[in-house]
């Protein structure tokens, strides 16, 4: 487990309780993320992975137990800017995160909230829109673009912060496939420059292409580590309220028919390929 | 047998005042025949929205015709007459939610139109019944108060009170988790089955209602580009690739075998894929 | 940018000279505009001002029609108030109708009022088109901060203008979502029974509160994330520049302004 505190989120017994819920959102979490590395969180509606990802940026403060992100206690208000500056976020519906008239004046809303310097700014705006891609959208009206790339251009404006993390609730539950699969290189494509994605997400498909799946259930974690673990059996993830992966449910059928199981194959590719071998 | 919905050639733009017409669909023909689930399979973008208000009498197609049952929708009489055979959900519909009570809510729909009295309530019980809702536990409740995939129900309900023969559904599993995705299926499955109901599902996820649907259609860019049962959409992956949707893994482990020679009849059965996968193994065991 | 591309009272991305303006300077022409239209203007000052406004506002190459679509939605409430000053305000009788007596006093008095609210409804429309919602937020906070030295919560009056004015697009399309939705149901909102179209208010106005709101509280929350302070100062990528010339104009134009008010 390397890395100084700089580098990381750390949950401990984390539990949290909604003002005037009679149940418990989140009990006993206990949970590391690390920057350069690709989490899934996943789990059924109600889950609590909403509010995890909120107690990590420190939008919401722990009910008991501690949060402690980039070295910072989320409890303590004194901090709250720079783990702000640390843990971006981006949400699920593209209409209702972006503030800007045009593409460029969205992705420096973050930085100008910093104060910072014009030219600081320029900086920071170009090569947010350089690392999406989207150099070519800089004066356009986002109200203009389709959903997805109203998200590409909400992340933008979330790695205008330069946070070390990057927190997606949901961002890809409203979009259609192919805006997904562009999300989804985004955020590989980030993690490979040394980013730490946490990605809350219930399609399967997403988590597959992470380093790690954490699964959520009635507030507690009910099953951690790499998603061929985690997902290979279609029983225990329909268990866990997650829609199991067609290909999962083919394998099973073939070990109840005698074949001799292809072991955690999570795609088309892997199935066919343990085959052939 | 008239199919029930029939839509010719249809055409639709948009005004907008001062920048001319945006078109959204041409030269739409489909029909849709009783107790079937079709898929309409479109992107954002496609036009499916502008679909679905045209099938269920919102909007006045600019040329071509629809027939209900035959019969075409001319004057805005049909129209209104339409909206009442065609039940339109649209996406997030626990959207449209507004009554002080569960049992309000989903009267609202027949109470428009003219029911009153004890054939309303019959109505409105049947409905909720059709969507699993216990009037008694949750008929006197705030719709605000009940769980997502409970509202979602509610509004459900609340269109088929209207006692429709064609169903509309704009993504109706978007934002679903398993167990309520799984629950829906069977509820729409239901509907067609015992009731006979028409269902119209629209949506760019085709996995959803892979199991569900008979037929397919594929929109794009305001056009039909075709119709196909599954076993057709599995050959063709490429073009779907085209129109921004995409196989779900069981079509996309349908399409390799397929492409191996191997064919598999119903690519939305799993024992049916797992044989024709083993066969591989075995195939190449007799090497 | 939350919403469609609506054009109805709220920003107009076309570059006119008034979009470069700097929006502290609007702000400060149009309230005092505004007072000395509520405070003094009457009869032909009036008049003698809308006609300077409208000719500032070709000369900016303000597209005049939006600016009179966002009169729609507050024609009821000017008509009203109009045919109350009619009715109750004594005087002379001119017009009698059954009970219903209509004054001179009225009739002047309505009429007066009903064109300052005119006035000023297309006073805040041309500010609202011609200024990014960012833009006057900053301007707002601006201008207001010296009030913080008075202990007024002047940050929460910052986001809270903001936002709302980033939310007229999200309320007309939820509307439109909502009104669908109950169309699809049997609601008629071209009935020509006005009873039934006030009846069927309710299943929109609902869910649109419902959902405006839900809205509103993920946009406050999109901004807190990416840190927007709480006394809404910030720095900008384009920082405003009051030049020589922008001074002159807003004050030329304020001097006239109040002149014609003051000289009719």
């Amino acid at each position: 487990m390397g890395g100084d505190s700089g580098n990381r989120i750390s949950v401990e017994e984390l539990s949290f309780t909604y003002p005037g819920a009679a149940r418990e959102a989140l009990s006993g979490i206990n949970l590391f993320f690390e920057q350069g590395e690709f989490c899934s969180v996943l789990g059924r509606n109600g889950s609590g992975k909403s509010t995890l990802a909120r107690c990590l940026n420190a939008i919401l403060a722990p009910s008991g137990g501690k949060v402690t992100s980039c070295g910072l206690d989320t409890r303590d208000q004194g901090g709250s800017l720079e783990i702000k500056k640390r843990i971006a976020m981006v949400f699920e519906d593209p209409d209702t995160q972006i503030v800007g008239t045009t593409v460029e004046e969205e992705v420096a809303f973050g930085p100008e909230n910093l104060r910072l310097s014009t030219d600081v700014i320029r900086e920071r705006v170009d090569s947010s829109l350089e690392l999406t891609g989207i150099r070519e959208f800089i004066g356009r009206q986002p109200s203009r673009l389709s959903e997805g790339q109203k998200q590409v251009v909400a992340i933008a404006g979330a790695l205008a912060m330069e946070p070390a993390f990057l927190v997606s609730d949901e961002s890809t539950s409203m979009l259609d496939t192919n805006a997904r699969q562009r999300i989804l290189e985004l955020f590989l494509s980030l993690k490979e420059k040394g980013m730490g994605i946490i990605h809350v997400t219930h399609f399967l498909e997403e988590a597959a292409m992470s380093d790690r799946v954490v699964v959520l259930d009635n507030g507690r974690v009910r099953a951690e580590g790499a998603p061929g673990d985690v997902l290979y059996d279609p029983v225990k993830v329909s268990e866990m309220g997650l829609d199991p992966l067609p290909v999962t449910i083919v394998a099973r059928e073939m070990s109840a028919m005698g074949y001799p199981p292809p072991g955690p194959v999570l795609t088309v590719e892997e199935l066919l390929a343990c085959i052939r071998a | 047998m008239h199919p029930r919905l029939t839509l010719e050639n249809v055409s639709y733009s948009y005004p907008l005042p001062g920048r001319g017409e945006v078109p959204a669909l041409s030269g739409i023909s489909l029909r849709v025949e009783p107790a079937e689930i079709l898929c309409i399979g479109g992107a954002n973008g496609s036009g499916k929205s502008t679909l679905a208000q045209v099938c269920a009498g919102l909007l006045m197609p600019s040329s071509g015709s629809v027939r209900y049952q035959d019969k075409r929708v001319e004057r805005h009489k049909d129209l209104l007459e339409l909206r009442r055979k065609v039940g339109l959900l649209f996406q997030s519909p626990e959207d449209q939610l507004f009554a002080d009570t569960v049992e309000k809510d989903i009267s609202f729909g027949p109470r428009n139109h003219g029911l009153r009295g004890a054939d309303l309530e019959a109505r409105v019980r049947r409905a909720a019944e059709l969507f699993d809702l216990s009037l008694e536990e949750l008929g006197a409740r705030s719709p605000f108060s009940l769980s997502g995939g409970e509202k979602r129900r509610v509004a459900l309900a609340g269109v088929i009170a209207l006692d429709p023969e064609v169903l509309v559904l704009d993504e109706p599993f978007i934002g679903m988790d398993f167990d309520s995705r799984q629950h829906m299926k069977a509820l729409l499955g239901r509907l067609r089955d015992t009731s006979g109901t028409s269902i119209v599902i629209i949506t760019h996820e085709l996995s959803s209602s892979w199991s569900l649907a008979d037929r397919y259609a594929l929109l794009a860019g305001g056009r039909l580009e075709s119709l196909q049962n599954r076993s057709e959409l599995v050959c063709n992956e490429a073009d779907l690739s085209a129109l921004g949707l995409r196989l779900p893994q069981w079509g996309l482990l349908a399409n390799r075998l397929e492409k191996m020679g191997i064919v598999v009849l119903d690519p939305a059965d799993p024992l049916a894929l797992a044989r024709a996968v083993c066969s591989i193994g075995e195939a190449g065991d007799d090497r | 940018m939350i919403g469609k591309d609506i054009t109805i009272g709220q920003y107009l991305a076309k570059p006119t000279a008034l979009h470069r303006l700097d929006p502290r300077l609007k702000v400060i022409a149009i309230l005092a505009g505004a007072s000395v239209i509520f405070l003094y203007g009457s009869g032909w000052g009036l008049l003698a001002f809308t006609g300077m406004l409208v000719l500032v506002l070709v000369l900016a190459r303000m597209p005049l029609w939006p600016l009179l679509k966002s009169l729609r939605t507050v024609w009821v409430i000017i008509l009203i108030t109009a045919l109350l000053q009619f009715f109750l305000t004594p005087g002379k009788v001119v017009l009698s109708w059954g009970f219903l007596t209509v004054t001179d006093t009225g009739l002047y008095n309505g009429l007066i009022f009903s064109s300052r609210v005119v006035i000023l409804v297309l006073l805040l429309a041309a500010l609202v088109m011609t200024t990014a919602p960012l833009a006057l937020a900053d301007a707002l906070a601006s201008l207001l901060s010296p009030l913080r030295h008075l202990k007024v919560p002047v940050g929460h009056v910052i986001t809270v203008t903001s936002i709302t004015l980033m939310f007229i697009p999200n309320i007309l399309e939820v509307s439109r979502k909502v009104m669908r939705a109950q169309m699809a149901r049997g609601a008629d909102f071209e009935s020509w029974n006005v009873f039934r179209r006030v009846r069927d208010i309710v299943p929109v106005l609902v869910p649109l509160f419902v959902k405006v709101f839900h809205d509103a509280e993920e946009l406050a929350l999109a901004m807190d994330v990416r840190a927007y302070p709480e006394n809404g100062i910030r720095s900008r990528l384009y920082p405003p520049r009051i030049g020589a010339l922008e001074i002159v104009l807003t004050l030329g134009f304020m001097s006239i302004a109040v002149g014609l008010i003051f000289v009719f």
